[in-house]
């Protein structure tokens, strides 16, 4: 079956499921914060659920510190298939300020790398910048990943000399 | 294939193993083999599609002064059973076949309970059938034994065999951890024993980073801003505080104003966050979703004055990089005036639901004496009746000018702990309040400053979880050494003290009481100094599992 069929099973209600793989809170809170009254997520049929099998939807968060690396392989192991992944603010999108410390291995791009090694999919990955990510980012994030609505920026990555 | 055929074929077996067979009814038929070569028997009877039904021990000593094992198997596709006897004096081993049909694993400790057979391979495993204050020398299948023995009971020496102490795992991801950290809670039926903690979960090479050419003096701030996302503003102005003071900066005093206003919004967010998340441990979510409701305006408001809804970054070394003007110190009022109001009416509702009082009431106790020995710090210290405030006692930025309450309260429970930040969020509110109202004119920030090397400084700020403390050994062009304490470092060895012999019900609570903000702790030690730590916390803790390794 193709990706976008089994999207469609759970786009009414996509279960999400909060993993933290060394952030600094910030936009951890930002997620709960979506989730709470203010802005909602509940009406796209968000619901936060506390086991990975259960997970529709990833939010990650963190640049994957060395001794969380472990432990967040195994989670997204438990994560059944389609894994989408929405890998949310600065430091899971790049590893941002710790993009090249001794006990980070720099964010979601690079822990990919390390999945495909374990041979653990990742169907569909969509990265929301921002630190911390606004808690309209994550929703716009979360239903791009849905295929609620079209991605707005290129697919292409422009890499600048410095 | 007949009845006649089946038997022929295991016959044929049968006499090549040594054994001898026999018809017994019409349906099965009786095998016996060496002991020696029943597994390899056992093995291809298995392969031939027997199920293994059961295995009777039998204590034939009248008979013929042996000891027997029958395994009663089946062949479901042609209706017969084999009953193979496998036989032994007393005092001799028996062979298992547990290796080769699991199936007969039960049962044979079965046979070695009720008969006191010695089969190979299950010396060491638990009693399955007798009870656990059984006296050792007694098998009551022998004949022997009669049927009505009852060797006198004592409950002291019931579960003895069993561990008491159960090892329960509390993360490194779990629901109620935002964050990944990893508990082991010892839990002796519903009580909690003991507490192993293993953190440093989010160890990201912060103190290290700092030294390395990519920061400098002025960069650090928003470097620090990110060692936490909650209390992230504290952590930059903490470390500005430290320069200025070792380099001897005088702060304009309308930026000290601006750090202390957005310090105590910052503190307003997270204990209004926290009382959230304490609702929902509780399983008030109702309570939970409007706290965070009454807690937006906040974040709205934290954008408004520095342009960020988290993580600030308007600390400068010597200033602030963003003003307060006329329109917004009015509005940010306005905001102020409603989450007050808001808050005084949700605190009605928190504090007078059963759920909440009665679960955090008398629960996660921590005695005066220990939260001293401890040095515990900020509501922790708090709700044990120890006043302790950075605020008050280390006066920083314009907390000098403010006039408010430190909250304290004797109990040293949940509630205690609980009800110090319901205050404090009124207090800080006032303090906003006062500070806005009385901001002095001038610049925010110096034009410049030099830092001159090698001088040592020692900065605290009141995070809302406690004191946090930086150290600073100046360098050129960047700190030398730079050493960050966060709060919850300090309360996490309090635990220990609070989970003992609580319910294991009320360990999340009480885990969650300290506020404990890992990303703080765990933010930046070398990894030399992870391993130091951790032998200290094993110790501390006296964590079974890992103190053998």
């Amino acid at each position: 079956m193709k990706l976008e069929e089994r999207l469609r099973g759970v786009r009414r209600s996509p279960w999400v499921y909060h993993l933290n793989s060394g952030s600094c809170n910030a936009c951890d809170i930002e997620i709960l914060d979506a989730l709470t009254p203010f802005f909602d997520a509940e009406r796209f049929g968000v619901k936060l659920v506390a086991s990975p099998r259960h997970a529709d939807v990833v939010l990650f968060t963190g640049p994957v510190t060395r001794e969380a690396l472990p432990k967040v392989v195994k989670t997204l192991k438990a994560v059944p298939r389609p894994r989408i992944v929405v890998a949310i603010g600065s430091c899971a999108v790049g590893g941002g300020i710790w993009w090249n410390t001794y006990s980070t291995i720099g964010g979601f791009e690079k822990f990919q790398g390390v999945l495909k090694q374990q041979g653990v999919e990742i169907d569909k990955v969509v990265y929301v910048p921002g630190c911390p990510a606004r808690p309209e980012a994550i929703i716009y994030g979360l239903l791009l990943a849905l295929g609620y609505v079209k991605q707005k920026v290129s697919k292409v990555v422009k890499v600048v000399e410095s | 294939m007949s009845m006649k055929d089946v038997v022929k074929e295991i016959e044929g077996k049968v006499v090549e193993f040594g054994g001898v067979v026999e018809t017994i009814t019409d349906t099965a038929v009786f095998v016996e083999i060496p002991k020696e070569r029943v597994k390899e028997f056992a093995k291809w009877l298995y392969n031939a599609g027997a199920f293994l039904k059961t295995c009777a021990g039998v204590d034939e000593r009248s008979i013929n002064s042996r000891f027997a094992v029958y395994h009663i198997f089946g062949l479901d596709e042609k209706g017969i059973d084999v009953v193979l006897r496998i036989s032994s004096l007393e005092g001799e081993a028996l062979p298992s076949i547990a290796s080769e049909v699991p199936a007969a694993e039960w049962c044979e400790l079965e046979a070695r309970d009720m008969l006191g057979l010695h089969i190979l391979g299950h010396e060491s495993k638990p009693r399955l059938v007798l009870p656990q204050d059984w006296p050792n020398a007694v098998y009551p299948l022998r004949k022997d034994v009669p049927y009505d023995y009852r060797p006198p009971s004592s409950v002291e020496n019931f579960g003895k065999e069993l561990p008491s102490e159960v090892g329960l795992p509390v993360g490194p991801y779990h629901p109620i951890l935002h964050e990944p950290e990893y508990f082991e809670l010892y839990v002796e039926g519903e009580r909690v024993v003991d507490v192993f903690y293993r953190g440093f979960h989010v160890h990201r090479g912060i103190e290290k980073l700092a030294e390395s050419p990519r920061f400098t003096y002025k960069t650090i701030p928003f470097l620090a801003e990110r060692i936490c996302g909650i209390c992230g503003f504290v952590h930059s102005s903490c470390y500005v505080l430290t320069v200025e003071r070792a380099a001897k900066i005088e702060v304009p005093e309308r930026a000290q104003f601006i750090r202390s206003i957005v310090l105590e919004i910052e503190r307003i967010h997270s204990h209004l966050l926290w009382l959230g998340v304490a609702a929902h441990i509780l399983g008030y979510d109702a309570g939970f979703m409007h706290i965070w409701r009454i807690r937006e305006p906040i974040m709205v408001l934290a954008e408004l004055l520095t342009g960020s809804r988290k993580t600030y970054g308007i600390n400068i070394v010597g200033g602030v990089r963003r003003d307060i003007d006329e329109s917004k110190k009015k509005k940010a009022l306005d905001v102020l005036r409603n989450v007050r109001e808001e808050f005084k009416r949700f605190v009605e509702v928190f504090t007078s639901v059963p759920e909440i009082v009665k679960r955090a009431t008398g629960t996660g106790v921590l005695p005066k004496d220990d939260a001293r020995a401890l040095s515990v710090v900020g509501p922790t210290a708090r709700g044990s009746g120890l006043r302790r405030d950075v605020r008050k006692d280390y006066p920083y930025f314009a907390y000098r000018l403010a006039s408010f309450k430190v909250p304290v309260y004797s109990e040293g429970d949940n509630l205690a702990r609980l009800l110090v930040r319901v205050d404090e969020v009124f207090e800080s509110i006032s303090i906003v309040e006062q500070l806005l109202d009385a901001l002095p004119r001038g610049s925010i920030a110096v034009e410049s400053y030099e830092i001159p090397s090698f001088r040592k400084a020692v900065g605290a700020v009141e995070a809302p979880r406690g004191e946090d403390v930086h150290f600073i050994i100046t360098g050129h062009g960047r700190p030398y050494r730079w050493r960050v304490r966060a709060p919850t470092y300090q309360n996490i060895p309090a635990l220990k003290i609070m989970l003992r012999n609580t319910p294991l019900a009320d360990a999340f609570l009480t885990i969650a009481s300290i506020d404990p903000c890992f990303s703080c702790t765990d933010r930046a030690v070398v990894i030399r100094d992870v391993r130091s730590g951790f032998r200290r916390f094993a110790s501390l803790f006296e964590g079974r599992r890992y103190a053998n390794k």
